[in-house]
């Protein structure tokens, strides 16, 4: 079986803290003017005392069809076998169609290289090593789950399987690899 | 409210700018000046009329390789890494809108050149006589090479639209009405191109074919008042997002470009002027200069129009 990397945040557990935002920074080098991951404390909603914010993770979806990859004139967008959204610096030119026709907005163009950038789930340094990516290990409240949905076995597929989920912009039909579990309102119970 | 979680800046939805429009309305104008030259050629030999040297004819021979060329400066200069496009020429994935735009260029530029060659053949013989047995050759293939620069100048003003709609989270762009608009637009541009280089440069009292355009000028701008109808109409029946972005066209900048430039340069003054100006006036040089300018004004504020417009506006 093929796998399917999908990463699931909880957005009960997530406290906005951007410790994950720094420790991707960190781990791929990111300049300081751009960002592959960003985590927008977005809110409050809903009527008082029932307030609540919410919590958006912003990062490459992984679109099993991903509009970028449809849209690259040269194929330097591509999806990589492990199912990982991928760019071929050697083969892009720079023309900016994959960072337009991306619908979440999370390519950008990365200034040292000129090159679109975004997230990989860290594929050619943690994943390689057979570590988790470097949002997931540092999250302090566990908030990511990571890992291959097609293995029942892993904690990834339990997740998806026991809890409510959603994905964004879903009318698009671009499958996105990143779920997402809404907050509860009115608090959360111990 | 400050953001805790980083800059900002990455995330405007407007990502092509104005080179890109501008390079659409280059593409539009050279498709738009040899689809209504070669149109011309062929609706004057059905009746038996002549066809050298006109006017029209010559203007856009100069039109047509010398927009799609400044356009194509344009879109290398514009890449991150201009000096590595030719990465585009070698590799092609066949579902991206701009492979086939690449493909359909890479025959159409060069077969342009071959089209200004042979309607300039004695100034090119004169200065580059080696060329004299590539030029024979071309001129008795000139019937089957107009058919394939008419279909090619097709491809390319409705592979522009599609460049933009393939676009699937931009609610203005993601329609199938933008190839049609951008291909009746780009025949206005054309026809006023035409007009405006033919009037300057080439015009003597051969005023007829120019007459013979002018009659073109009512369809195309009808067809692009109706594509313009059909795509805000169309939006405001595809859902809240697409509903939104109908806001382009009644608040901001961009509904002034256009209200003013767009329908007002573009469509209302050149039919008003063809409609209502006195018959003196009609064919005076100042009067063909002033109508086509203002048209070719009003489709190269269409291409911005929808290149900034479309892209503020996202799903």
């Amino acid at each position: 079986m093929t796998k399917r990397y999908v990463l699931v945040h909880d957005e009960n557990k997530c406290i906005g803290c951007q410790a994950c935002n720094v420790a991707c920074r960190s781990e791929n080098n990111v300049p300081e003017s751009v960002t592959r991951l960003q985590v927008r404390i977005e809110g409050p909603y809903g009527n008082f005392p029932h307030l609540h914010f919410k919590y958006n993770r912003v990062s490459c979806e992984q679109c099993e069809n991903a509009p970028c990859v449809k849209v690259c004139p040269t194929g330097a967008a591509y999806v990589n076998d492990d199912g990982i959204v991928s760019v071929n610096e050697n083969k892009c030119v720079g023309c900016l169609y994959c960072v337009a026709a991306c619908p979440y907005k999370v390519r950008f163009i990365n200034p040292e290289t000129r090159v679109p950038d975004k997230c990989d789930f860290c594929k050619d340094s943690r994943l390689a090593r057979g570590e988790q990516p470097a949002c997931v290990s540092v999250c302090p409240t566990q908030a990511l789950t990571f890992g291959d949905a097609n293995d029942m076995t892993s904690e990834v597929r339990r997740v998806l399987d026991t809890k409510p989920n959603y994905q964004q912009k879903v009318n698009l039909g671009t499958e996105p690899r990143v779920y997402r579990i809404p907050s509860r309102r009115g608090g959360i119970k111990a | 409210m400050n953001n805790i979680w980083g800059s900002m800046e990455q995330y405007d939805p407007v990502v092509w700018n104005w080179i890109i429009a501008v390079y659409l309305f280059m593409a539009g104008l050279s498709a738009g000046s040899m689809l209504v030259a070669i149109g011309l050629k062929w609706y004057r030999q059905s009746r038996g009329l002549p066809t050298e040297g006109l006017p029209v004819i010559k203007a856009a021979a100069v039109i047509g390789p010398v927009a799609i060329c400044l356009g194509m400066a344009l879109l290398v200069l514009d890449l991150t890494k201009p000096f590595e496009f030719y990465h585009i020429l070698l590799n092609y994935n066949l579902t991206s809108v701009m492979a086939w735009g690449v493909i359909a260029l890479l025959v159409y530029i060069p077969l342009v050149f071959v089209f200004a060659a042979l309607v300039f053949e004695k100034q090119v013989l004169h200065y580059a006589p080696w060329l004299a047995g590539v030029l024979k050759v071309c001129g008795l293939l000139e019937g089957s090479l107009n058919k394939l620069i008419f279909a090619l100048a097709l491809g390319v003003g409705v592979y522009t639209g599609f460049l933009l709609s393939a676009m699937i989270s931009y609610p203005i762009l993601n329609t199938a009405v933008l190839p049609a608009l951008f291909l009746a637009s780009a025949m206005s541009a054309g026809s006023a191109g035409n007009i405006l280089v033919a009037t300057l440069f080439f015009s003597k009292k051969e005023s007829d074919c120019i007459e013979q355009v002018h009659r073109i000028e009512y369809p195309v701008a009808f067809n692009e008042a109706l594509c313009l109808v059909l795509l805000f109409v169309g939006l405001n029946f595809s859902g809240p997002a697409a509903q939104a972005a109908t806001a382009a066209i009644t608040t901001g900048t961009w509904a002034s470009v256009f209200w003013i430039g767009v329908v007002g340069l573009g469509l209302v003054v050149p039919v008003l002027a063809s409609t209502f100006a006195p018959k003196a006036w009609r064919h005076t040089k100042g009067f063909l200069i002033t109508v086509s300018c203002s048209t070719i004004l009003g489709v190269l504020a269409l291409r911005h129009f929808v290149v900034y417009a479309g892209q503020s506006y996202i799903s």
